[in-house]
């Protein structure tokens, strides 16, 4: 139902954000975020960041799984 | 369980040997990834994998696409995401429109249908306004932003939906959710935690091939248990409180309403419609609409597909008359629907 | 070479002396050779041996885009399909229409990319068309071109040729063309550094002859892309295909798009790219082969052949489970909501 895509800030200014996805560049909002700086990750949907976020699932999961298993 | 220590996920679902399982992916994308990975073939049989009514092209109403339509036929150019492209209303689909002269641009973001709406002021530029509350606050801020700058030539054909009273309408329907990752990024955990405190069960899911195993690795361990739960299993994106910003934009520019899902009827307040200090961008008020109600197929049982009542497979239109390329059904008009991505990813097949 | 300004008129469509100077100033002043008609037709040595002959008909918008344009993919698209029959590409023709008010000078670099094209490849122009349509009539310039080829003695690749425990193999990574056509077309707001595949391959498929004649399939992967073309083998062949997701070579920042949009690289066009079906014995080689060509550095294997689920492609997927790749479903649409 969202595809989400996890990029890159690279520059912000006035509530928009370049942000980068593996070279793929685009345009985005951050208005509805706060603190967001250039080198943040955040999850991209339909052309504004819905979150902050680390950008790999591995200590995720792992931690997770960690809890789960303890 | 100290000998379960380290195993993998995917192990944990191997290993799992309980008694039958409903897990209810809620999510449209998850049932994509979920497919595309070939992530059921790695669970147990008794594992069940449900595809629930989270994509929201399957649950628009066939009438939405006829408004669309016939606003097309008034010479408003329609802006939308490509995901509604295809999909059938009662006689015509967007593409077949376009075919026959009608304006309709595929944009990423509503935003870029304002921007399209700014550049083409003799135009009259109406978006498409579908999905659930992650796709809702990119609508808002372009009516917002649009209410700012006076633009006076776009519009919104709304037909947003909520999850609250979707999750009470599918009570029973499963005995684990899988949670929408994205959804809950904006809406934050409270609701899952209630949603325990009335028995039901459920783990947030990202979308890599990581973390949804993870999150069924949890879901098949905890319902081992024996008492309803809820698990964050996508915390590196979903916090408790959400990204109240968008809630609060949400509650700025629309407010509940009763609404139509496709497939499963209606279902009270689990819609939303532009409130009235945002009459002026509301497509059915500006253009005067008159009253569409459009109609589906009777013989398709995407209805009982979407509650988990019976495998797209067991419909008698599925892979027939009902395919990817000519859909008939809810669950088969986009890529995200519980028939089409079992059509195109081989659910019999393989 | 005269310099060229201005625009086509309808005047140089209508025969008479604009025309004329239209076609020396702009084609025949690039496409200059002793094979180059003046009169109504080529006469031409025939090849020796068997002969490949195949017509392809060229529109794409922007006509302009990183890594090419319409001339340059109109030589490689048709020399493509005759070395994908193993023939080596001998003449051209080439048929243009043009929208009244382009711009010269492009169509003036137009032809010279068709030009430096051709003799890159050895092929040579022999004969050409010319015609004027009126304002919105075409969208700039519709290119066709028609080639014949002689076929290497020995070599007969055809759809229908892929066996049970043959290995498929890619000249490089997929997608590039139509990423590039999508970004150039500006409709979604994304930026990336991506250039397009377009390439003339004959040295590609010389390179894998010289190794072996025994290729039972190459095909270029041109509209709908790999995951199409693999379909196209599976039904002619009657055999299915199973694909390792993992070995599919993909630029990264045509990923990035494809993620951006929800779409899949298998199905986006290239216009460099060979999908090449040979007896598993022989891939290495060939594979080796193809690395020392320009434009097929990035060759790699990325699947087999099997005798089960004919018709069917099958991926193995990251997590080592097998799904389908769905079936080209026609206009690519992005998935966002």
């Amino acid at each position: 139902m969202c595809v989400g895509l996890s990029a890159k800030v690279v520059r912000i200014a006035d509530g928009m954000a370049m942000v980068d996805a593996s070279g793929a560049k685009r345009e985005i909002s951050v208005q509805l975020l706060n603190d967001v700086e250039p080198g943040d990750y955040v999850m991209v949907h339909a052309g504004i960041a819905i979150a902050k976020i680390t950008d790999e699932d591995e200590h995720e999961t792992d931690e997770v799984m960690e809890e789960l298993l303890a | 369980m100290s000998d379960a220590k380290g195993k993998t996920a995917a192990q944990v679902l191997a290993d799992y040997d309980g008694p039958r399982l409903r897990i209810m992916e809620v999510c449209g994308t998850h049932t994509h990834e979920i497919f595309r990975l070939g992530i059921r073939k790695l669970l147990p049989p008794q594992v069940d994998l449900i595809s629930g009514p989270g994509c929201p092209v399957c649950v628009t109403q066939v009438g939405f696409i006829d408004e669309a339509l016939w606003l097309a036929d008034q010479g408003v150019t329609i802006t939308t995401f490509g995901d509604l492209v295809r999909v059938p209303g009662t006689t015509r689909s967007l593409a077949s429109a376009r075919a026959d002269g009608a304006r309709v641009q595929v944009v990423y973001s509503p935003l870029d249908a304002l921007e399209y709406a700014k550049a083409h002021p003799e135009e009259q530029v109406c978006f498409l306004s579908v999905g659930f509350e992650t796709t809702v606050p990119a609508s808002c801020l372009a009516v917002e932003q649009a209410h700012a700058q006076g633009v006076e030539n776009f519009s919104l054909l709304v037909a947003n939906k909520t999850m609250p009273n979707a999750y009470a309408a599918l009570k029973g329907s499963a005995d684990v959710f899988l949670y929408p990752g994205h959804v809950h990024a904006i809406t934050g955990t409270s609701l899952c935690e209630e949603l325990v405190e009335q028995g039901v069960s459920g783990v947030l899911a990202g979308f890599t091939a990581k973390e949804l195993l993870t999150a069924l690795a949890v879901a098949v361990t905890k319902a081992q248990e024996g008492e309803p739960f809820f698990v964050n299993a996508y915390p590196r994106v979903v916090r408790p409180e959400g990204t109240p910003a968008a809630v609060e934009l949400i509650e700025r520019v629309m407010e509940p309403c009763d609404t139509e899902w496709r497939g499963l009827g209606v279902i009270p307040q689990s819609g939303l419609r532009l409130r009235e200090a945002y009459a002026a961008f509301d497509a059915r008020k500006k253009f005067d609409m008159p009253h569409i109600e459009g109609k589906a197929n009777p013989a398709c049982r995407c209805g009982e597909v979407l509650q988990g009542h019976c495998k797209p497979s067991d419909c008698p239109l599925f892979g027939k008359v009902c395919t990817p390329q000519s859909p008939v059904g809810a669950c088969m008009v986009s890529g995200e629907g519980a028939c089409s991505a079992y059509y195109q990813y081989g659910g019999d097949l393989l | 070479m005269t310099e060229v300004s201005g625009k086509v008129t309808l005047a140089m469509g209508a025969g008479g002396k604009q025309t004329a100077k239209l076609i020396d100033e702009v084609f025949a002043a690039r496409f200059a050779s002793p094979l180059l008609t003046a009169d109504d037709a080529a006469v031409l040595e025939p090849p020796r041996g068997r002969m490949a002959m195949s017509t392809d008909g060229f529109i794409v918008s922007p006509s302009f885009f990183p890594g090419g344009n319409i001339g340059k993919l109109s030589i490689c698209g048709t020399v493509n399909d005759l070395a994908c029959m193993g023939a080596r590409p001998m003449y051209l023709t080439c048929g243009f229409v043009i929208e009244e008010g382009y711009p010269l000078d492009k169509l003036a670099q137009i032809a010279q990319a068709m030009a430096d094209t051709a003799a890159s490849c050895g092929v040579t122009l022999v004969a050409g068309d010319t015609k004027v349509a009126g304002k919105g009539q075409v969208d700039g310039v519709f290119i066709t071109t028609t080639g014949v080829g002689e076929i290497v003695e020995g070599a007969a690749p055809a759809g229908a040729k892929a066996r049970p425990g043959d290995a498929i193999i890619v000249t490089g990574d997929v997608g590039r063309h139509g990423c590039t056509i999508l970004l150039a077309r500006d409709d979604f707001g994304i930026e990336a550094d991506v250039t397009s595949d377009c390439a003339p391959l004959w040295d590609s498929v010389e390179a894998m002859l010289d190794v072996t004649n025994d290729i039972h399939v190459i095909r270029d992967a041109t509209r709908g892309g790999v995951g199409t073309v693999l379909y196209e083998i599976a039904s002619q062949s009657g055999v299915g295909v199973r694909l390792d997701a993992a070995s599919v070579p993909v630029d990264p920042a045509v990923g990035g798009v494809c993620r951006m949009l929800g779409l899949e690289p298998l199905y986006l066009a290239c216009e460099g790219r060979l999908v090449v079906i040979a007896p598993k014995e022989q891939a290495p080689a060939l594979v080796e082969a193809l690395r020392g060509c320009p434009n097929s550095g990035g060759a790699a294997i990325i699947g087999e052949v099997t005798d089960d689920r004919p018709g069917w492609v099958v991926m193995r997927t990251e997590i080592g489970a097998e799904t389908l790749l769905p079936q080209p479903g026609g206009e690519l649409l992005p998935r966002i909501c």
